[in-house]
């Protein structure tokens, strides 16, 4: 179990001496404890305090990267709305050795191609899996040294046999691509091979059980570089293994699954695998392994993977742009508002409820209210100014008249100033917008 | 005082000198120095202004080197501030809490430690606004404006002060320390520090541990070279008159958890015991002085403080300040209003009007543009209009009780600990000599715990500026208290946002946290 800031704050010097970057031990100590801070921040910790501490806020689930910026676990929670997922899933598309030269290099520039542009943020396919299914060493070596020439992106070379490994790593070994598996069969070798080359490797086992034992037996070679893979195929019973792996590693702080989850799709089609790739995102996998390239049916799932791993502790708002209600035409009147869910909506249901269908510009205040938005200097007329004339509300409308909230009159004069619209000191509650549509 | 010990920052002591001789011929300085360094009963470094030296040979002589010192006290040293013949009368301090609305002033005999007058009235500065934010956008907005808006409140201060010595027939010499307490912004703009970035994101003030300066460097019509201390600020929002109602609750020195609110517009918590603190401000708005509510008023003569409502009949049974028709409502009527409307059904949990309520009261007046109950009709109130509370009222009411509500749950929230371990709740402000800890609860602005755990203590922030006055150890704790208070900026995660919405309920959304109240409603 994770310790508490006044926890924490027990083993601290209570200097309060702000050398750390926050102003008090206290507040120190709550930044560790959710995973905001560092101990090494602090220069009068103890020795003592520091062993205490370290072993009880060691992360729960360890940081591994590879390749070209992947970061795979360093986890803390089984549910987004507890804090935050940090580190989105990493997307693989895999490609085979048994192909052709050329369909391995269509597919690759494919892959490359994998790039959106949504609603200002840019998505791409994080890497390539090169599977071993050719048999051959050699041929092997030469398709990973082919994909690694044609893609930046990051690497992951996957095949049971460690001649395999032994064949192609050596060349790709800077990029530090991912390597896998080591079995029960085979990890000694396959261990040994990543720590020579110290790149993370996938230790894999049929099963929860099978797969601690296989970890403890792996970490007992000094490496720690490990990616899980509990070696089902099958969707139910990979939601069920990568729930348990990550609630015994979170939850019973149980340290052999102390490590990131890769999962690979088993559908066929590309429909059914993208529904089954989204389970696995939605469900802890730190690495998906896919077989589909197609743009159309990737955007979906990086949309998904983007919305998971957003930051939930931000306040509540709705989007800054222009809002209409009702059927509005181009005498329909303007309000200003900010975009603090709580204060729009109240605007929003009284607008409705007078039946003149209007325009709404919620006003961009990091989700603050009018006053609080006013206060923090958010709520400034050049901003309003500015949104005004961004939201194309001109276009949309032959009059220019703004109604702006009762609370902040005194920013009217200003704002007519800089906005060129005339501005009307609409009530000071939103529940006066009636009677005061009806006096208009 | 009784924990800290009685040390003024300032003390009178009577010393007779030797007078100077052809064969004892050391200066007059070195004499009088040499005679206190006797007296006094702690040896430090001693010293004395220029201004004093000016005058100090005649004054030796006058007095036949039998004389009255008053000197500053501080840890580094003693500070001589005026030489005057041998004398009786004792030296003063005066502790002052400048309010963002009221300004109160307390003349303090440094050598009983017994405050001997005080005098309150209201902030000048409210001709450029009536809350910190209009007055730092004021005093921001041209050059000369800053130094008006310090003359305004040092002005106020020189007021009460002439009227105090002139009841006490004192001279401003005879004031050889001040203690001020105020919010953040009131200390900047009391010190004539700009006060621009207290307001813009990420809200810093320009510093929390202010250097004591001299009285005429300000204005303050005292001992010239009196020192004028002022409370430090713990961040833009949690002030000196927080620090110092704080100290004043005694929770630096409590094993016990404590949580203190000062229920007022800018709604600062502290929680914490002697060994960690953690402070928020909650900006509940003016609703419990009366301000944004149509009939609202101060709790003064005329102003309804207490509401009954028959559950069947809907008759009104009020109480009103000063025993005179009601002409308006106060903070602690407004709670027991909202507790009482509640009760008989004619709002809802959400604070809805009901437009169906059986009794058919004429009380009730719902019409499609306004929702109100009418408390006493205008031929019993002492003006010609019915005196009514309004949804409007209710909602914004609703909004401010919210608002402390999330804020206490947010810094129990930060520290993880849970209601029950509170061992005591202290309550400050102007507003928390009228509360009702039953109605407060009832309707959710203060936690479900038993009513003796509850205490008020009125203006903490003039007790805690008193205290540090008389206490060189309290001042020392005050200091400290500062450095170590932790500040929550609510703006920042979703926890207040999540608590001040569940809390947007009568009493709240989750019941189970007002286990007295979940059976009645």
């Amino acid at each position: 179990m994770a310790l508490t800031g006044l926890e924490i704050y027990k083993q601290l010097p209570k200097k309060n001496c702000g050398e750390c970057g926050t102003p008090t031990c206290l507040a120190f100590a709550m930044a560790l404890a959710s995973g905001k801070g560092a101990l090494d921040a602090c220069p009068y910790v103890t020795d003592e305090a520091r062993e205490n501490l370290d072993s009880a806020s060691a992360p729960p689930i360890k940081s591994i990267k590879f390749g070209n910026g992947s970061v795979l676990g360093d986890e803390t929670v089984l549910f987004r709305h507890d804090k935050t997922f940090y580190h989105p899933t990493t997307l693989l598309v895999e490609i085979s050795d048994a192909l052709s030269d050329d369909d391995i290099q269509a597919k690759l520039d494919e892959i490359n191609g994998l790039e959106f542009d949504r609603v200002g943020l840019h998505y791409s396919i994080d890497g390539v899996a090169i599977l071993e299914t050719s048999g051959d060493p050699d041929r092997f070596a030469k398709v990973v040294a082919q994909i690694a020439a044609g893609t930046d992106r990051s690497l992951l070379l996957l095949s049971e046999n460690v001649e395999a490994l032994k064949a192609a790593l050596p060349s790709v070994a800077a990029r530090k691509p991912l390597i896998g598996s080591a079995t029960e069969a085979n990890y000694e070798s396959v261990v040994n091979l990543a720590k020579e080359h110290s790149v993370p490797v996938i230790i894999k086992a049929e099963g929860i059980e099978a797969l601690n034992t296989l970890v403890e037996s792996a970490q007992k070679l000094g490496y720690k570089e490990f990616v899980l893979d509990p070696g089902t195929r099958n969707p139910s019973q990979t939601l069920a293994n990568l729930t348990h792996l990550r609630r015994l590693a979170i939850k019973k702080k149980y340290r052999p699954f102390g490590y990131p989850v890769i999962a690979f799709t088993s559908k066929a089609e590309p429909l059914a695998e993208i529904a089954e790739a989204s389970v696995y995102v939605s469900k802890y996998a730190s690495a998906v392994v896919l077989k589909a390239s197609a743009k159309a049916h990737v955007l979906p799932l990086m949309a998904l993977r983007q919305n998971l791993y957003t930051d939930p502790q931000k306040p509540i708002q709705v989007e800054p742009i222009l809002h209409s209600v009702g059927e509005v035409n181009e005498n329909s009147p303007v309000y200003v508002t900010t975009n603090f869910s709580l204060t729009y909506y109240s605007v929003e249901g009284e607008v409705e409820a007078s039946k003149i269908p209007s325009y709404i510009l919620p006003i961009d205040t990091d989700g603050t209210s009018v006053l609080t938005a006013y206060a923090a200097g958010k709520y400034e007329p050049e901003k309003i100014a500015d949104a005004l004339e961004k939201s194309g509300v001109a276009e949309k409308v032959n009059h220019r008249n703004l109604i702006i909230p009762g609370y902040v009159a005194v920013i009217s004069g200003k704002l007519q100033e800089v906005s060129g619209w005339k501005v009307i000191v609409g009530p000071r509650d939103s529940s006066g917008i009636i009677t005061f549509t009806r006096a208009m | 005082i009784a924990s800290y010990g009685f040390h003024p920052l300032a003390c009178k002591v009577n010393i007779q000198c030797t007078e100077p001789t052809l064969t004892d011929n050391a200066s007059d300085w070195a004499r009088l120095s040499l005679e206190l360094k006797r007296t006094l009963p702690v040896d430090k470094p001693l010293g004395i202004s220029l201004s004093v030296l000016q005058t100090l040979p005649e004054i030796l002589r006058q007095a036949h080197w039998d004389l009255s010192i008053t000197l500053t006290d501080l840890e580094s040293g003693y500070t001589v501030l005026r030489v005057e013949p041998a004398n009786t009368r004792p030296a003063y301090g005066i502790a002052i809490d400048i309010g963002t609305t009221t300004v109160v002033v307390y003349l303090v005999d440094l050598t009983t430690g017994k405050i001997v007058d005080k005098q309150g009235s209201y902030n000048k500065q409210a001709q450029y606004g009536d809350d910190v934010i209009s007055r730092i956008v004021y005093a921001v907005d041209a050059p000369e404006n800053l130094k008006e808006i310090q003359n305004a409140v040092v002005g106020t201060l020189n007021v009460l002060i002439d009227d105090i010595l002139k009841r006490q027939a004192l001279q401003p010499q005879d004031i050889a320390a001040a203690m001020v307490a105020g919010n953040t912004t009131m200390s900047q703009l009391f010190l004539g520090i700009d006060p621009r970035y207290i307001r813009l994101e990420p809200y810093i003030p320009t510093m929390n541990a202010i250097p004591a300066a001299q009285a005429r460097e300000i204005g303050l019509r005292l001992h010239p070279e009196a020192l004028v201390h002022t409370f430090p600020s713990v961040a833009s929002y949690v002030g000196g008159d927080i620090v110092s109602g704080t100290l004043a609750t005694d929770l630096t020195n409590s094993e016990e958890i404590i949580l203190f609110i000062d229920i007022g517009t800018n709604g600062e918590i502290v929680l914490g015991n002697h060994d960690w603190l953690v402070s928020c401000a909650c900006s509940a708005g003016p609703c419990f002085e009366g301000g944004g509510i149509l009939f609202g008023m101060r709790a003064m003569p005329g102003a309804i403080e207490r509401v009954d409502i028959d559950t069947e009949s809907l008759e009104v049974k009020l109480k009103v300040i000063g025993k005179i028709p009601p002409i308006g409502i106060c903070g602690s009527g407004l709670v027991d209003c909202i507790a009482k409307l509640r009760k008989a059904g004619i709002i809802d949990r959400a604070g809805n009007f009901q437009t169906e309520h059986p009794s058919q009261s004429p009380r009730i007046r719902i019409t499609a543009d306004n929702k109100e109950f009418v408390l006493a009709w205008a031929h019993q109130a002492g003006g010609d209009k019915d005196v009514v509370i309004t949804e409007n009222d209710v909602k914004n009411l609703i909004r401010a009780k919210g608002a402390i509500y999330a804020g206490i749950r947010s810094l129990m929230q930060a520290v993880a600990i849970e209601i029950d371990m509170i061992d005591r709740i202290v309550i400050g402000g102007g507003f928390g000599n009228y509360l009702n800890i039953h109605d407060s609860v009832e309707i959710g602005l203060l936690p479900d715990l038993p009513q003796e755990k509850f205490e008020f203590i009125g203006n903490s922030s003039v007790k805690g500026a008193r205290l540090t006055l008389l206490s060189q150890r309290a001042w020392n704790e005050a200091l400290e208290l500062a450095r170590k208070m932790t500040y929550i900026e609510l703006s920042v995660g979703t926890t207040f946002m999540d608590e001040f919405v569940s809390a947007l309920f009568l009493p709240h959304t989750d019941l189970s946290l007002f286990p007295s109240v979940e059976g009645k409603v």
